[in-house]
């Protein structure tokens, strides 16, 4: 590359128009060449090519790395104390909700009737006599009920009259 | 990712990480530190990282982001920045030589640290490690406009101290 062509490619890099590629042949040049005219450039491009170079410069890293590799145990998925706070406070609000709905149910459904008698023979007495009581009850309501049959003949008989009257009208 | 396969391609970018975590922390003790905490954090997401293509552009992302977080921190240690020597390669240099080489390497290593954070970023990422425009927007997360500008910022102000720096002599 002569002279010329390096000039141009420096103004070229100067204005970022460059491609990695000629960056490179830039670099390759000033490692063997320093003009006059370029002299700063060649000694920035220098500099690169040193700094590339710089190394960790510590031979026992690797081994630290994978000392500290071996050691570490991907951490556990922390839940934070606010978020636990906050399930806990969920689960008491639907607890407290849950005893209070089934106070509410169990005031409006009193309880089934229990057996009162342990003995069937007895409970069968006891479920006659509140059978017999009963019957008894709907006997006089049923002959009293009975009276009532004679207002009916009475207003049967006065219609009959009064359709005998109309006939005899017209 | 198994181990064999972290060794194999995330340790190795170990140098990568440290010059960046440098570039932007200027302590090496602190750097160090950042790609040991980079690598277990690779190694304890690895089960989501198995969809990374470019595990070397993540892992200097982690950096980045790792080595800014440290800067901002308060509890930040206040250390000894930039101790750093140059050392020369070429055997051919007369001791001259080389002590101006090294005044002119530690000169545009103050240019560099005198940037911008960015644009300090941008530059080192593409002119020191090489790495494509695209990559550099998945490594700083900025899209390739700004990358463009800090690139250009980053050179123009390089370049201009340069010039004057040797217009003076120094």
């Amino acid at each position: 590359m002569d002279s010329r062509e390096i000039e141009q490619l420096v103004e070229k890099y100067w204005n970022c128009e460059t491609l990695l590629e000629e960056e490179k042949q830039l670099r390759d040049f000033f490692r063997g060449n320093m003009p006059e005219n370029l002299k700063e450039t060649a000694e920035l491009f220098r500099y690169f090519e040193q700094q590339q170079n710089v190394a960790i410069g510590q031979s026992s890293f690797d081994a630290e790395v994978k000392k500290k590799i071996a050691a570490s145990v991907p951490k556990a998925k922390s839940v934070s104390l606010f978020n636990m706070a906050r399930i806990a406070a969920g689960v008491v609000v639907l607890v407290a909700a849950g005893y209070f709905v089934r106070e509410e149910v169990r005031k409006a459904y009193p309880d089934e009737p229990k057996d009162t008698f342990s003995d069937p023979r007895m409970a069968l007495e006891e479920t006659k006599k509140a059978l017999m009581m009963i019957s008894n009850s709907f006997n006089k309501a049923h002959k009293e009920a009975s009276k009532i049959e004679m207002f009916n003949e009475a207003e049967q008989q006065i219609q009959g009259k009064r359709i005998d009257e109309k006939k005899t009208n017209i | 990712m198994n181990i064999e396969a972290f060794e194999n391609r995330v340790l190795p970018t170990k140098n990568k990480l440290f010059r960046f975590a440098f570039r932007l922390l200027g302590s090496q003790e602190e750097a160090k530190d950042v790609v040991q905490e980079v690598m277990l954090k690779v190694w304890n997401g690895r089960e989501q990282m198995a969809t990374i293509d470019n595990m070397e552009a993540w892992c200097m992302r982690i950096t980045k982001n790792m080595s800014l977080d440290r800067l901002r921190s308060k509890q930040r240690r206040v250390t000894d920045s930039m101790e750093e020597g140059f050392e020369i390669r070429q055997e051919s240099l007369s001791p001259l030589e080389r002590t101006e080489i090294q005044e002119s390497m530690q000169r545009i290593n103050e240019l560099m640290k005198a940037l911008p954070e960015k644009q300090r970023q941008v530059m080192h990422l593409r002119d020191i490690e090489g790495y494509s425009y695209n990559e550099i927007c998945e490594i700083l997360e900025l899209d390739m406009s700004q990358v463009k500008v800090n690139l250009f910022r980053a050179r123009g102000a390089v370049r201009e101290k340069l010039v004057k720096m040797n217009a003076y002599g120094l």
